[in-house]
């Protein structure tokens, strides 16, 4: 019986994705997983290619629409990258602001994520709940950028609205009850025993692994890992606000639950700590259209972990190349980790407690059918076969 | 039997308290369940349809009926066609042995809750039976998790069930309905542990949450209901809500004593107003837990329920005497 | 068990949900909506056109008599072309309903105002 496993594909249309197809292709025996293959590659929307044929300010927007959720991790890691590229320095003002709208963005990710997995193990009355709060979240970056997703706020070299004193007020007081929410959600899910059977012992990945298999985010320091880029690389103003790593020495699903529900309480100290400090400045800086060739690197901590963006520019007015690097694709490999060995009922809460965003995460390769081989081409080999097809058609 | 009797019999059995009557009911507790289930999660619930919605689980059938309905090639389709018919039967005739206009109901013989708990299963087998002739994965392991999940709540049940007729001295539903009815002592005061263990087997049994795991949306699809469409799917959704309507009677004719009731209203008012609150009760469990995954629910049925119910058992012997 | 307080509770309080379209929140006045264009202050610079990111924006003709047309279809509603006019012609309002039935009507066209004769 050992050998007769049975194929279950997870994907790509199944409830418990539900923003993104991915393939999980699972072994199960009886009810316990035995093996997992991934394969990604439905959703690829070539935004690295698209980037290199627009201007550095059509590409911030190109660039916020990568992820929906977590829109301004990409948009706060590229703007940086540019100004870095350009040697310009943004004023304070500006600084705080970014990061007041950031961690609003992450409060309302970590949100989205806690109701999804209320959903995911049978707790609808959660997930109404949480998004009904949410609600409240996503009034309040409406009042400040004009958009409840997609904020077109950053611009390169500041930010294009400022925060009046009202909406400052009407921030603080949504804020208030967001925290007391949060803390009632959180003190629930310590006490409710469903949600403790569901969550906690499952998905187990030990410290070792999730270094080894370079897991990132909330999903590390659920294993106890002490690793955030706010804190090891501090961008912005992270390094003058109350913040602080969260982590649980758990390993598990509950400790995920955890780890972000206390992330979501810090960010809302850091927000409350920033609307007070606004210091007085202008809010943006004239930036050139030309960039002067560079090659920059840029890094921060998405809603779901480590966010990298690699700019080269070559003195035009168009970017050379773009290279993202979303915390998801860095998080699959642990993932099918922790789900080998687990049972066929755990599924969707461990896939969705690495907060997947399949969106983000796409990636191509080149696959020969007839002999099974699989290879990755390099840049240059890209562009010459794309020439060469070029000529041809 | 003389014409007027046989008319009256067939009227009784087709409409009231028959098969439409029953079936109305069934669209009425979908309502009911899906309008509190809504409120208690700070929403509407269905709206538009009818006044608040009235008119909504109906219109989901009709729309439902209206569907093209697909077999899969490698189904077994003799089953595949039956089986939505038969679980739509099966807690039907298992309510005809109900009392609910009176003390006595449609069919009433000594033993017929020995024969209620052979339909209760029954409904789990001819569910398994569903899965297995769809061929598909989801199904197949919606399937497996219905018959572990029978194998889980049947011992309890069948214990709790058979408590109260140990009680009132008779396995016969319309006689322990007619002995809480003369007593006035309704069984759950008397046994409160019993109606608990029941109301969770029986949560088990229609497959709600926190037990619906044959179902479970997330993991498996639409478990072993993934296959169906159009009209088989429309008769498996009724059936789902006949077998709501069938828990919440069973409960209230064992435990809650029936249309038993004083005298200037009519029994069926009486019937229908414990019915609908333990419709509310299961609606507010809905709300209120987790899905549990299937061997913590074979687990716990087997260290808590089925003990406290051979506790349940010992208790009621000792008091008969 | 933990929760039965809060649904309790919930059955007090009227239901969160937004009865739209019978009952609609004002949107904020930053809202980013509908164009609307001043085509009398427009010098046909043609900014907007190189900067909008979805190329959501025609210009026909060059300078003081160029006329435009606006794909809202494609429009990201992003504002950067509001933000780089240098003569502030175009405006976002908070006009946010926008759907229809097919895409035609949802080609917009500024035209010169035909009052004030722009010389040739």
């Amino acid at each position: 019986m050992s050998e007769a496993t049975f194929q279950v594909p997870v994907g790509p249309q199944h409830p418990a994705l539900k923003e993104a197809p991915e393939n999980f292709m699972f072994s199960i025996d009886g009810e316990t997983v035995v093996d997992v293959k991934a394969r990604i590659g439905y959703n690829h929307r070539g935004i690295e290619k698209a980037a290199e044929s627009r201007s550095y300010i059509q590409n911030i927007y190109l660039v916020e629409r990568v992820c929906g959720i977590c829109s301004i991790a990409h948009v706060a890691t590229y703007t940086p990258a540019v100004e870095e590229a350009l040697n310009l320095e943004i004023p304070p003002r500006a600084k705080y602001i970014r990061t007041i709208i950031y961690e609003l963005n992450r409060i309302a990710s970590h949100y989205l994520w806690l109701g999804l997995a209320g959903h995911e193990i049978g707790f609808d009355t959660l997930f109404m709940y949480l998004w009904r709060d949410r609600e409240i979240a996503l009034n309040i970056l409406e009042q400040i950028t004009g958009n409840r997703v997609t904020y077109a706020a950053f611009t390169i070299g500041g930010v294009r609205r400022d925060i009046s004193s009202e909406m400052a007020e009407k921030a603080k007081n949504g804020l208030s009850i967001l925290e007391e929410r949060m803390k009632y959600y959180k003190k629930l899910c310590l006490n409710e025993p469903t949600v403790l059977k569901r969550a906690v012992g499952v998905g187990i990945l030990k410290p070792q692994d999730a270094i080894t298999l370079c897991a990132v985010g909330p999903l590390l320091r659920a294993s106890g890992v002490k690793s955030d880029v706010r804190a090891d690389d501090p961008y912005l103003v992270y390094d003058e606000v109350p913040f602080y790593v969260v982590t649980y020495g758990g390993c598990d699903v509950a400790s995920r639950v955890l780890v972000r529900c206390d992330e979501t309480l810090v960010s809302i100290g850091i927000i409350k700590h920033a609307l007070d400090r606004l210091p007085e400045s202008p809010i943006r800086v004239k930036a050139p259209r030309i960039v002067p060739p560079a090659e920059v690197v840029s890094r921060t901590e998405a809603p779901r972990g480590e966010l990298i963006y690699y700019l080269r520019s070559n003195g035009t007015d168009k970017p050379d190349r773009l290279k993202i690097r979303t915390p998801t694709l860095a998080n699959i490999p642990s993932v099918c980790k922790s789900l080998i060995g687990g049972y066929l009922a755990d599924i969707p809460i461990v896939l969705a407690a690495a907060d997947p965003c399949f969106t983000c995460t796409d990636r191509m390769a080149f696959v020969n059918v007839s002999n099974g081989k699989r290879w990755v081409w390099t840049h240059e080999q890209l562009r010459r076969y794309s020439m060469k097809w070029h000529q041809q058609n | 039997m003389a014409p007027t009797e046989l008319i009256i019999t067939l009227l009784q059995v087709l409409i009231f308290p028959g098969i439409i009557f029953l079936l109305g009911l069934a669209f009425v507790y979908e309502w009911v369940d899906r309008k509190f289930y809504a409120r208690l999660q700070n929403r509407y619930g269905p709206l538009h349809t009818g006044p608040s919605g009235f008119l909504q689980p109906f219109a989901d059938f009709v729309k439902l009926l209206a569907k093209e309905d697909i077999t899969p090639q490698a189904a077994d389709k003799p089953l595949f066609a039956a089986t939505p018919i038969l679980l739509l039967a099966i807690p039907i005739a298992a309510l005809f042995c109900i009392p609910m206009t009176g003390l006595t109901a449609l069919v009433s013989f000594e033993g017929d809750l020995i024969y209620i708990i052979f339909l209760s299963t029954l409904i789990s087998m001819v569910t398994f039976l569903a899965a297995w002739s769809s061929t598909n994965p989801f199904s197949i392991i919606g399937g497996l998790r219905a018959a572990f999940q029978m194998l889980g709540y049947e011992v309890p049940m069948a214990i709790v069930m058979v408590c109260p007729a140990i009680a009132a001295g008779t396995l016969n539903i319309s006689g322990i309905v007619a002995k809480q009815g003369t007593s006035g002592l309704w069984f759950i005061l008397s046994q409160p542990l019993g109606f608990i263990i029941l109301l969770i087997c029986l949560l088990a049994e229609i497959k709600r949450v926190p037990f619906d795991i044959p179902e479970a949306e997330t993991e498996i699809v639409a478990g072993w209901l993934t296959e169906f469409s159009g009209r088989k799917l429309a008769l498996l959704r009724l059936s789902i809500d006949m077998e709501l309507v069938f828990a919440a009677a069973l409960t209230t004719a064992l435990y809650l004593g029936g249309p038993a009731g004083l005298a200037p209203i009519p029994a069926i008012i009486y019937f229908l107003v414990k019915t609908t609150i333990i419709v509310l009760i299961m609606s507010n469990l809905r709300a209120l837990f987790a899905r549990f995954r299937i061997d913590q629910m074979v687990h716990g049925s087997w260290k808590f329920l089925t003990p406290l119910a051979i506790l349940q058992v010992i208790l009621v012997e000792l008091a008969v005497g | 068990m933990a929760m039965q307080r809060e649904l309790l509770r919930n059955l007090r309080k009227k239901p969160i949900t937004l009865r739209y379209p019978f009952e609609r929140v004002a949107p904020p006045e930053g809202l980013r909506g509908k164009h609307s264009w001043n085509m009398e202050k427009c010098i046909g610079c043609g900014i907007c056109v190189s900067v909008c990111p979805s190329f959501a924006i025609e210009m026909i003709g060059k300078g003081l008599t160029a006329e435009f047309k606006v794909y809202l279809d494609r429009c990201l509603f992003c504002a950067q072309c509001q933000e780089s006019c240098p003569k502030e012609v175009i405006k976002l309002t908070t006009e946010y309903e926008l759907a229809a039935y097919n895409r035609d009507q949802l080609i917009l066209e500024w035209k010169r105002p035909t009052k004030s004769e722009s010389t040739t």
